[in-house]
């Protein structure tokens, strides 16, 4: 168990080989060449090349070499179950390939890179269309290359050429000059200087081949086209200085293509063998996106399981989808996902690029015996490798600090979706094994006996009704159910939330009613937590409550029951329209049912709760009504929007124990206090309580401390004066 | 070795005292408060099943439950991984005491035939009499070592029991068969694996009545209760706050004063 490779197992031999291969082809293509220029040969598109066909065979070589390397790879994915959902949803499917694959649309998150990658990636391709065209114009009856496009050609080719250079540059001082950012640092191997050295090499190499063309021909023969491939051209003339003898500028020149060739051949070769293979994976990992909402985990079929022992979550490799493993070989270490990880930036032990790369490293190394085994009677290779996976290769402990907060799959260049895989192993550690720590269990358990996972409230259901005056009971007659929550009813930091929509809902003239004693947990702590059977039973539960009562339209308190109910329930065929409360009240406040009349003259910073922020996208309506109240000054913490920084409760955290490092919530706490603001504004009972929390252990002696509000609080101050005594 | 855990379904511990009623002499709670293992029983369970586990295969772990609700108390115990269940059902059983319920688990137990050793809660997380295991013990005039903190076998025949004291620990032997009954220092009782959760909902559980047990329904339920029920009350608690005055000298004084006054200090 403790020899958990950590480092992805590459093949070696066959890498050595194909280099072997590489340096011996071009070797051979140097000697061939300084014959070949003593004898002064001349070719018009492969100008001065004895071998022509080498390329081809070069070609064959290298297109032997991918294949070999899918079948190896296709052999790993295949061990995955089935994922039919990839199938459905083709054009917004494809939409994702074009746009966040071959667009690159999520590298413009970190600007440096996305410019960087952009100029890299870009050159490669239009090279690699300069390159079939010259192979057109020489080997087959078509003859592009001539008159004015054949300027254009020359034109184009440099320039992208030269992008590519730019590219190159921009990688090579940020890696080696700059060291920013460190993320680059925290999983490189030696490949990766392999791939920008020798992408360098394959583009310097290209001009030089072409200078030296252009000094032998097109200054003597046609100098008026020399200039439009204006690298080469200037290169020649710098040549041009050394005054080089024509046949040895021949022999150069022949060298020199020879070199070429075998680099650029070698360095494709790279994307078998390295993590250059994003270069094809990356954009099919576009299309197997998800076209769902992030916030909706897979379900489970209980009902119908295919065998008996199939686990329900994952503990072997084998259990994940073939799409979960197909996005494992996609990881290109950029680390973007573990640099922006809430746990991972407080010290915690958890690292979302290390679970893909380290399951990346135990599929390869532990797939090819899994396969060997499968098929044996009595077992689906589960027992076929000596390897614990969940427990032994990834820890429980960096599966339960994950927050499920999304901000991972965000920054993915790739589209690697790490929540669900996390989850799947929770599954596996709460269903299939019970090893849960103590505090979850307690939470769980108490969602099982009474419908809310605040385990030794003393609060009631409708405690937060005292004070207020006739609560409407949700009779099927109104407009919309106000569903107040567990957090919102049963913590009692939360009930002046509760009290402060109820009293806004009320004052907009809204039709709506609540269900006091009969709300029972939407499942989300369940679900997140990894217990689906208990997620199912309690959601199942609450559909049929709501198609009892008749519940068209749904306010939440909270953004994690929001969540809950839009995306996840229509897997129970439970639809009706879904509105956080922010989304309400803005709706409110534009259309004049109520207005923000009071000065509330504060400065707040506002904190994207990740399941209102970036499971559902929704980032405007909060922040205009803060806009909205007279008075209110937003400042904005660094990390906001898609950025923003999880609270540190997500993903039952709030029930877990935080293990090493800081707090999370003492990070984001101190992120916020840090934009001198008096008040931090949220739209979740988690982030409140958390912040309540944070603050008071973070803030400086003797300073005031920053208070966190719900919005409808604030908004509560502006319309009414004054929250209602309790 | 054959082990039976008695387990009980409680009103749940957790509920406010504001949720319940009370009505004559029975408590009602509020609606929509569903009932619960006992804690200190599904403890009783926890230790059955280490037992079972340090052993060789072959033992086997029987729970039994008086009363209709007691059917969950049993899904549940099976759920962690007891393998059968018995229920004592029977309107004969209904407002019984400890000692009514002791001889009904203690004829179910002679009944089973071959039982080592029973495991019971230290006492039921509701009323906190902390009866039935002794009263099982003396009915099958077998020893019995209470408030364990763990229960180990040594041998076929003997177990080793740490008992929690007040001021510390004391291990005992004790030959089997024998009665345990455990505290919470034991640990925590485990969360049900998936697996077993569904194979326990799927088994069935025999229900035994007091004809089924030879019991005379004179001897149990109410008719048999030797516990008389004086007076329920909710407790109600009161604060009251005074404010001191004064410099905060003369505060600290009068602070004094009236914690002594009061006997605190
Ligand atoms: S979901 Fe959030 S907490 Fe979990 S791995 Fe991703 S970034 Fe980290
Ligand atoms: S998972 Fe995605 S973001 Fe994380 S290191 Fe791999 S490619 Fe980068």
């Amino acid at each position: 168990m403790n020899d958990r490779p950590t480092a992805a197992p590459r093949p070696p031999r066959v890498l050595g080989a194909w280099w072997g291969a590489a340096v011996g082809v071009s070797g051979l293509g140097l000697v061939s060449a300084f014959e070949a220029s003593a004898r002064g040969a001349t070719r018009e598109v492969f100008f001065n090349v004895e071998a022509p066909w080498s390329v081809y065979a070069c070609l064959a070589a290298l297109l032997g070499l991918l294949t070999y390397g899918l079948v190896r790879h296709a052999a790993l994915w295949r061990l995955g179950r089935p994922a039919p959902e990839v199938w459905r949803d083709l054009p917004s499917r494809l939409r994702n390939a074009l746009r966040l694959g071959l667009g690159q649309q999520r590298l413009g998150r970190d600007r440096y890179a996305g410019v960087m990658h952009a100029c890299i990636s870009s050159s490669i391709v239009v090279l690699t269309l300069v390159t079939i065209q010259v192979a057109i114009e020489a080997d087959t009856p078509f003859h592009p290359l001539h008159g004015a496009y054949y300027l254009f050609f020359s034109f184009y080719g440099d320039l992208f050429g030269l992008v590519g250079l730019v590219g190159v540059s921009m990688a090579v001082w940020r890696r080696y000059f700059i060291e920013q950012p460190p993320r680059v640092r925290w999983d490189e191997r030696i490949e990766d200087h392999l791939i920008i050295a020798g992408l360098g090499l394959v583009l310097l190499t290209g001009f030089l081949l072409e200078s030296a063309r252009i000094e032998v021909t097109e200054l003597s023969q046609h100098p008026d086209w020399a200039p439009w491939s204006f690298v080469g051209y200037a290169l020649a003339r710098f040549v041009r200085v050394f005054a080089f003898e024509p046949h040895q500028l021949l022999a150069f020149h022949g060298a020199i293509w020879w070199v070429h060739l075998a680099l650029a051949f070698s360095w494709l070769g790279l994307i078998v063998f390295t993590k250059l293979d994003h270069l094809l994976f990356a954009p099919v990992n576009a299309f197997l996106l998800r076209t769902d909402s992030p916030g909706r985990l897979a379900l489970i079929d209980f009902e119908n399981r295919p065998d008996d022992e199939a686990p329900f979550g994952v503990g072997h490799i084998q259990d994940f989808t073939w799409k979960q493993l197909f996005e494992l070989d996609a990881c290109v270490r950029c680390g973007r996902c573990t640099s922006v990880c809430p746990a991972n930036i407080a010290g915690q032990p958890l690292s979302p690029m290390a679970i893909i790369q380290d399951l990346k490293s135990h599929l390869a190394s532990t797939g090819p015996a899994i396969a060997e085994h499968r098929h044996e009677v009595g077992g689906i290779g589960r027992d076929a490798v000596n390897v614990q996976m969940v427990g032994g290769v990834i820890e429980d402990e960096s599966l339960w600090a994950c927050r499920t907060c999304g901000a991972c799959m965000q920054e993915c260049p790739v589209l690697i979706e790490h929540v669900p895989t996390i989850v799947d192993m929770r599954r596996f550690l709460v269903m299939d094994e019970a090893r849960i720590p103590a505090t979850a269990q307690a939470a769980l358990e108490n969602l099982e006996s009474r419908g809310h996972p605040w385990r030794g409230t003393t609060l009631e259901r409708t405690t937060w009704m005292q004070g207020l005056e006739d609560v409407p009971m949700f009779d099927g007659t109104q407009e919309y159910l106000y569903w107040v929550g567990c957090a919102g009813s049963l913590v009692e930091r939360n009930l002046p939330v509760t009290r402060a929509v109820f009293r806004l809902l009320r004052e907009s003239g809204a039709s709506f009613g609540v269900l006091g004693q009969e709300e029972t947990c939407s499942g989300d702590p369940a679900r997140r937590l990894g217990n689906e059977y208990l997620y199912q039973a309690l959601a199942q539960q609450l559909v049929a409550t709501f198609a009892a009562k008749g519940v068209q339209r749904v306010i939440t308190n909270c953004p994690h029951c929001f969540n809950t109910f839009k995306n996840e329930y229509p897997q129970f065929e439970g639809r009706f329209e879904v509105l956080h409360h922010t989304e309400f009240l803005e709706r409110a406040l534009r259309d004049g049912s109520l207005r923000a009349v009071h000065a509330v003259e504060e400065a707040v910073t506002y904190h994207d709760s990740c399941y209102l922020g970036r499971m559902n996208g929704q980032y405007e309506a909060p922040r205009a009504i803060i806009e909205m109240v007279p008075g209110a000054n937003l400042v904005e913490m660094q990390r906001n929007l898609s950025r923003g920084l999880c609270c540190g409760a997500g993903g039952g955290n709030m029930w877990l124990e935080e293990r090493g490092g800081q707090r999370v919530n003492h990070v984001r706490s101190a992120e916020a206090i840090a934009t001198g603001a008096s008040q931090v504004i949220s739209n979740c009972p988690f982030c409140i309580q958390m912040f309540e929390d944070g603050t008071t252990a973070v803030q400086a002696a003797g300073a005031e401390r920053m208070r966190p509000f719900d919005v409808a609080e604030l908004l509560e101050r502006s319309v009414f004066g004054a929250p209602v005594a309790e | 070795m054959h082990i039976v855990v008695c387990a009980k379904q409680i009103l749940d511990p957790e509920t406010p005292a504001s949720a319940f009623r009370i009505e004559g002499d029975r408590v009602v709670p509020a609606p929509g408060i569903a009932p619960v293992l006992s804690q200190f029983d599904a403890i009783a369970a926890e230790a059955a099943l280490r037992v079972k586990e340090a052993r060789p295969v072959g033992d086997r772990i029987t729970v039994l439950s008086l009363g209709e609700s007691g059917a969950a108390a049993i899904k549940q115990v099976l759920a962690m991984g007891a393998d059968e269940g018995v229920l004592l059902q029977d309107a004969a059983f209904e407002d019984g005491d400890s000692h009514g319920t002791a001889l009904a688990l203690a004829a179910a137990i002679r009944k089973l035939g071959d039982v080592d050793l029973v495991v019971c809660g230290r006492q039921a997380a509701d009323w906190d009499q902390g009866q039935v295991g002794l009263l099982i013990a003396e009915s099958l005039d077998w020893p019995i070592v209470t408030v364990a903190q763990s229960v180990e076998a040594i041998s076929d025949a003997d177990l080793r029991v740490r008992r929690v004291l007040d001021d510390g620990f004391e291990t005992v032997e004790v030959g089997l068969p024998a009665v345990v009954t455990v505290s919470n220092e034991l640990g925590a009782p485990r969360y049900p694996r998936l697996p077993q959760l569904m194979a326990a909902a799927k088994k069935s559980v025999a229900a035994w009545s007091a004809a089924d047990l030879g019991l005379a329904t004179g001897d149990v339920g109410a008719a048999g209760a030797r516990l008389r029920l004086a007076r329920l009350a909710r407790p109600t608690h009161e604060s009251q706050v005074e404010m001191l005055t004064g410099t905060a000298e003369e505060q600290a004084a009068a602070l004094v004063a009236r914690l002594r006054a009061d006997g605190v200090l």
